[in-house]
């Protein structure tokens, strides 16, 4: 039976576990056995406690012997980014400035994941603070692709993601800033959703870019994304940006078929430098829709071409200042002698990786007197017109369908050496950043080698349900959610 | 706007972040190529447009309720300097 295991559903494992026909412990059993065999050739995870995923395991299993109530997450591994803190567990960013930290409290979804019954399954390796589209900047280790290990998985939840892809877990939270949920899924091919803005507590989440930052779930199917995101959903008074209109998903909706949704497509935004068989594939998903009762239509976002430019001003001048932590005074690594500027300086030079440094450079040059009100003030006046450019679009559509990214996964090492054009990949991911509305990244097919395609759903405020449900749709209508990739076949 | 190796030195001092001599070409190169493509910004028009600092948008968040509440983490807190007299963090002596 366990063999079988890592093919279900997530919704199915709760379920088992509820009534009894399967027990927590060996679902545990279970994954901890296949990510074994992955796990090192994909370097999908920071920190993995076999013991404490065996008791906390066990411990559900003696909740439902003693007839207490389980929760819809019942026994469900969910891998964890490491940028999201949990009590007394490693919690590093995938940084060496943080290599022994291990925070003194949970974040609140790890509290609401508890409460929901799912097994904390590891720490997932990302780009150093959740900074970097290909998960070469972990400190650590790269991530690789499930689907060709030569590639890179996307970032920064490039190891939740992979993990997620190669069936070592069911489940797993990442964080997105610009795209850093969206787009490892959209090149390991899985569900992937970055809520609307304030809509999942960040209290805990190691802040980036405070008011980009969201976490959002990675899944298989679109249900078990929506049964993720329901469990973490809804305010908290500890994160002053938490929505009080915050709302879960409802999984009977998803099964409503997409009859009389209208999508729209910023035609003009795709543009050049769309790969052709993305772009193909974005039409197939289009018609295929169409057929199923959609009505589609044109869109223009004016000034999303603007996104990159917009992000690299006002995600570096946040996370310069957020970064300002990092001084070896109360936690983390400390280094230098002398005195107390050299060891500040010394500490940040040394823990800091070239990416993360890159950024507060150019951060703390945007926020710097005589520049504030050409980069950063300016900035931000461009991304009102972008989010404008989404409540015009919205007057007329209820969901939009653009692509993850231009092109399919790329190689190890092929963009390191230029930073401006692992940024560009961001294009089509950024801007609904900026606007902070929702959007999913769903399997949406395959490139002729073989290498997922993903495309982007994006909506209204907390109208998380259409992206789900048109997600759904396409799911039932395609095969792209059913293929698994041949090393997780492998290791079946 | 030029970047230079000055450029990087200053803003890395106002940083507190420490650069290699050899790394600061490098630094000079891509915050300038960086730096090139945003002044595409330049060319918007933003006269009376607003800017955004947050995307929550709609009724203020609701304040708490203020009542006492336990947060008795010192030790914990305190167990992850670097290093620490008593129950204090310990720094470089700064007088």
């Amino acid at each position: 039976m366990s063999a079988s295991v890592h093919k279900e559903t997530a919704e199915d494992l709760a379920r088992s576990v509820r009534d009894g026909s399967r027990s927590a412990s060996e679902i545990a059993r279970a994954f901890l056995e296949r990510t074994g065999r992955t796990s090192d050739r994909l370097g999908t995870y920071l920190h993995l406690d076999p013991e404490s995923i065996l008791a906390a395991a066990t411990a559900v299993d003696d909740r439902r012997k003693s007839g207490e109530p389980l929760g819809p997450l019942a026994g469900v591994p969910v891998a964890i980014k490491d940028n999201i803190c949990i009590r007394g567990v490693p919690t590093t960013c995938g940084s060496r400035i943080l290599e022994a930290y291990r925070p003194p409290y949970d974040a609140h979804v790890i509290t609401r994941l508890r409460q929901a019954g799912a097994i904390l399954f590891g720490k997932t390796n990302c780009d150093e603070f959740a900074m970097g589209s290909s998960n070469e900047n972990s400190a650590y280790k790269p991530v690789r692709n499930p689907w060709d290990p030569e590639r890179v998985p996307g970032g920064s939840s490039g190891g939740s993601a992979a993990t997620v892809a190669a069936r070592e877990a069911p489940l797993a939270l990442g964080s997105d800033t610009g795209g850093s949920v969206r787009q490892p899924a959209a090149f390991c091919g899985v569900v992937g959703l970055k809520p609307t803005y304030g809509s999942v507590s960040r209290y805990g989440l190691v802040a980036f870019a405070s008011s980009l930052d969201q976490i959002g779930p990675l899944a298989r199917s679109a249900r078990d994304a929506a049964l993720l995101f329901d469990s973490i959903v809804g305010r908290d008074p500890r994160d002053m940006t938490s929505r009080p209109e915050a709302k879960g998903v409802d999984l009977e909706e998803l099964e409503r078929g997409v009859k009389g949704i209208r999508i729209g497509i910023p035609g003009q935004f795709l543009g050049e430098g769309l790969d052709p068989e993305i772009r193909a594939c974005l039409d197939q998903v289009r018609d295929g829709l169409a057929r199923e009762g959609a009505t589609e239509l044109d869109v223009a976002l004016p000034h999303a071409r603007y996104a990159i430019a917009t992000y690299y001003l006002i995600a570096p001048a946040e996370a310069s200042s957020n970064l300002a932590r990092y001084d070896g005074v109360r936690y983390g690594l400390r280094a230098g002698n002398g005195d107390l500027r050299g060891m500040y300086e010394t500490t940040r030079g040394l823990g800091f990786g070239r990416e993360v440094k890159r950024r507060i450079l150019l951060g703390t040059y945007a926020l710097s007197a005589g520049y504030y009100d050409a980069y950063y003030l300016r900035a931000q006046k461009v991304r009102t017109l972008i989010r404008r450019d989404f409540t015009e679009a919205f007057g007329k559509a209820d969901v939009l369908l653009l692509p993850v990214t231009p092109t399919p996964p790329f190689r190890l090492g092929e963009k390191t050496e230029d930073p401006l054009a692992m940024y560009l990949n961001d294009i089509y991911s950024i801007p609904a950043s900026l606007a902070g509305v929702p959007a999913l990244s769903f399997p949406a097919g395959f490139t002729k080698s073989g290498l997922p395609i993903g495309l982007q759903l994006v909506g209204k405020p907390v109208d998380e349900t259409t992206l789900l449900r048109v997600a759904r749709a396409w799911e039932k209508a395609s095969d792209a959610a059913r293929r698994a990739p041949a090393l997780a076949e492998a290791a079946a | 706007m030029r970047i230079d190796a000055g450029t990087v030195r200053k803003i890395a001092a106002l940083a507190r972040l420490r650069v290699a001599p050899e790394d600061e070409e490098r630094y000079v190169r891509e915050l300038q190529e960086i730096l090139t493509y945003v002044e595409q910004l330049q060319a918007l028009d933003v006269e009376g447009i607003e800017p955004t600092s947050t995307v929550v948008a709609g009724e203020p968040v609701p304040l708490r309720p203020d009542e006492e509440i336990s947060s008795d983490v010192r030790d914990e807190a305190l167990a992850a300097a670097p290093d620490r007299e008593e129950d204090y963090f310990r720094v470089p002596r700064v007088v």
